[in-house]
């Protein structure tokens, strides 16, 4: 029981990570981003393929994993600078199918749709499984910890106060002297940044990962866990992402409660309970359950 | 008017409804075996009956007495078709309900992310799936499956359409773990044969395959072999009809299954070939399933499935312990060698004073060291006014 609810917060936490990430692209920034998946997957491949076929450390791989997803986060914004709303939507879903379908047909680099098999973990040799899933709670957890300070810094930062600008109205950020272009393209990198890191903490903890885990419906978790927890707040996507994951273990437990249930049922009644509490919070708490509140400005002196 | 819960209230709320399931149960009595089988996504399809077959199993053990004078309990999840949903299912069966075995995983990408879990924590894992590479994974014996891997099966097959005359093939399909290898496969045996072969790796899910279509027939293959699953073919099988493809087609009987040839009209599906590791249809063990599931043709999924079940509990009942390590080195004491010849959990449980030697609805049963299966047969049938017919043993 105690190594399921380790690897169930680990999880957790991954989806925190990613929550996280999006936060700052989409929450702060105001730029949609359907492809984070592909971000996940970047992130993932990267750190994977460092440790088994280069033989790095671990540390390396999640370095070069954080920079590959931040580098192709900045091209891509840098590529879509002039788009917005569904448009964006559209090109970053493409982004994520791209990257997938890569990884499942560059079969000299990524082994297809066979996937990477033993990733390492820390020290997974020398551990027990309850050791290990303790180990890596607490690694993603810290993990989670020290990405939430940065954002929540960055959030009450004039740098922050820039992305809100720009959020919610670029040209009359343009016009009080920012540059737009810049701006997007770093609050992109580093939200992408972060997202990589998911990947990789995700490639290390389960030690295995393949194409067909970076489907759309992860995006679509992670966006209800954003909504729900409330968009533009970070305490919220750590909140929405716990709550995801509470939904979709929890659920687990409720099955066998409910009588008369054949097994499809069963799992069908799980993704209505998904979907109807994303339908219920909304109606309940459109603003999300942590409702975003910029921070107080700064009263100018007294004279 | 509209209507806003503060904050504390819903969080309250929502805690509470959370908190609910946390009754949990845990005994030391019955005996608990998982079963993961896809009961969403892609494999959607197959995922219930697999499970039904095993519940089958389970409730005729528990009506006789159940094992080493225990009752077994199931415990199913759903593995979404998804590999991080499988992942946290299987952590959930292996830590929660302390399972001996996971049975019936069926996406290859899935049994493998699930796999590492299985043998550190020393469960056993039996499988549907048919990539190569899983049975090379360092499972130290916690893995074993009924589903010949997918090399053999494409070898049969090929060399099936090679007595058919065929002199140019052409494979079609989905990137899948087996698609490379399909394809060098049906290669060296087109070389072989004189003839020649060519492929196409498609997207898989799409509404049409019409240009792909066209792009295989180009060549004039008088032979073309599917390689995707239910729900492409049914798609793919329809585009090649209407694009007036005269020569045969071949595919897997997963793919070609029971309810492809119920949605496709009667002369699109005339003459087309499916292959399959012989179910053994004339069995106590076939008859078992059909009367478990209350159908004519098993699928051959839960077919292999009933057959984990059936394993896992003699390999406990001849071990004398119910652990994943107890099962993984009584396997292949319940289910080869010089034994007497059992079809079901329930016959098998009632001879085993003596040596068994089990015999299963998908086969023989038989395992080699690295547990991959032997001795499959396989049933080439050929559809014919709508429903297939037996066409050639090998």
């Amino acid at each position: 029981m105690e190594s399921y609810l380790l690897a169930t917060l680990t999880f957790a936490g991954i989806y925190a990570l990613l929550a996280l990430g999006l936060n700052v692209i989409w929450g702060m920034a105001g730029m949609i981003n359907l492809g984070m998946a592909g971000f996940f997957a970047l992130g993932a491949y990267a750190s994977a393929l460092t440790t088994t076929a280069l033989g790095l450390p671990i540390a390396a791989g999640v370095a070069a994993a954080m920079a590959l997803a931040a580098l192709c986060g900045g091209a891509l914004s840098r590529l879509t600078l002039n788009l917005r709303g569904d448009y964006l939507a559209i090109v970053t879903l493409g982004f994520g199918e791209l990257i997938r379908l890569i990884a499942a047909n560059e079969i000299w680099l990524t082994n297809g749709s066979d996937g990477i098999p033993g990733i390492p973990g820390p020290m997974r040799a020398d551990l027990t499984p309850l050791q290990f899933n303790a180990l890596s709670c607490a690694l993603v957890l810290t993990a989670v910890a020290v990405v939430w300070v940065v954002a929540e810094r960055l959030r009450r930062s004039p740098y922050g106060r820039v992305l809100r600008a720009l959020r919610d109205d670029d040209v009359a950020a343009a016009v009080a002297g920012k540059s737009v272009r810049r701006f997007k393209v770093q609050a992109f990198a580093l939200g992408a940044g972060v997202l990589g890191l998911a990947g990789a903490a995700y490639a290390h903890f389960t030690s295995y990962i393949a194409p067909d885990i970076f489907r759309p419906l992860l995006t679509i978790y992670i966006f209800l866990a954003l909504t729900a927890g409330g968009t533009g707040n970070n305490a919220g996507a750590v909140l929405g992402a716990a709550l995801v994951i509470a939904i979709l273990e929890g659920s687990r437990f409720v099955e066998p409660m409910i009588p008369h249930l054949n097994g499809a049922q069963g799992a069908a009644l799980r993704e209505i309970l998904i979907g109807g509490t994303l339908i219920l919070v909304m109606r309940l708490r459109p603003q999300g359950i942590l409702a975003e509140r910029p921070p107080e400005p700064e009263r100018a002196a007294q004279p | 008017m509209t209507y806003y819960m503060n904050r504390r209230l819903f969080l309250g709320t929502s805690a509470a409804a959370l908190a609910a399931p946390a009754i949990l149960r845990a005994q030391s009595g019955p005996i608990v075996l998982g079963t993961l089988t896809p009961l969403t996504g892609v494999g959607g399809t197959y995922g219930p009956a697999m499970r039904d077959a095993m519940l089958g199993v389970v409730s005729d053990v528990n009506a006789a007495g159940g094992v080493l004078g225990r009752e077994v309990r199931v415990v199913s999840e759903d593995t979404q078709t998804s590999p991080e949903a499988a992942v946290r299912a299987a952590r959930k069966l292996i830590d929660v309900d302390g399972v001996a075995a996971i049975m019936g995983t069926w996406a290859s990408s899935v049994t493998t992310a699930v796999a590492p879990l299985c043998w550190e924590s020393q469960t056993m894992l039996m499988c549907v799936s048919g990539a190569d590479s899983i049975t090379e994974l360092p499972h130290g014996g916690y893995i074993a499956r009924t589903q010949p891997n997918s090399k053999l099966q494409i070898r049969v097959a090929g060399e099936f359409m090679v007595e058919e005359s065929a002199t140019s093939m052409a494979w079609i399909g989905p990137q899948t773990p087996f698609a490379a290898s399909s394809i060098e496969i049906l290669e060296e045996i087109a070389a072989g044969a004189g003839g020649g072969m060519e492929s196409l790796i498609y997207e898989a899910d799409k509404s049409t395959y019409r240009s792909e279509v066209d792009q295989i027939l180009r060549g004039n293959p008088d032979f073309v072999m599917l390689g995707g699953y239910a729900a492409d073919s049914t798609v793919l099988l329809r585009d090649i009809w209407q694009a007036g493809y005269e020569g045969r087609i071949i595919g897997p009987a997963y793919a070609v299954n029971a309810s492809v040839v119920e949605t496709l009209p009667v002369e699109v599906l005339e003459g087309v070939f499916t292959w399959e590791g012989a179910p053994a249809v004339e069995s106590a063990a076939y008859a078992d399933v059909q009367r478990i599931l209350g159908v004519e043709d098993v699928d051959p999924y839960s077919a292999q499935t009933y057959d984990h079940m059936s394993l896992a509990i003699l390999a406990m009942a001849a071990a004398g312990e119910a652990t994943g390590a107890a099962i993984r080195d009584t396997l292949r004491t319940v289910s080869q060698g010089q034994g007497e010849v059992v079809e079901s959990a329930v016959a098998g449980l009632a001879a085993l004073g003596e040596a068994v030697d089990y015999q299963g609805a998908s086969g023989p049963c038989d395992f080699d060291e690295i547990g991959d299966i032997t001795g499959t047969q396989f049933v080439f049938k050929r559809i014919e006014g709508g429903a297939p017919s037996v066409y050639k043993r090998v």
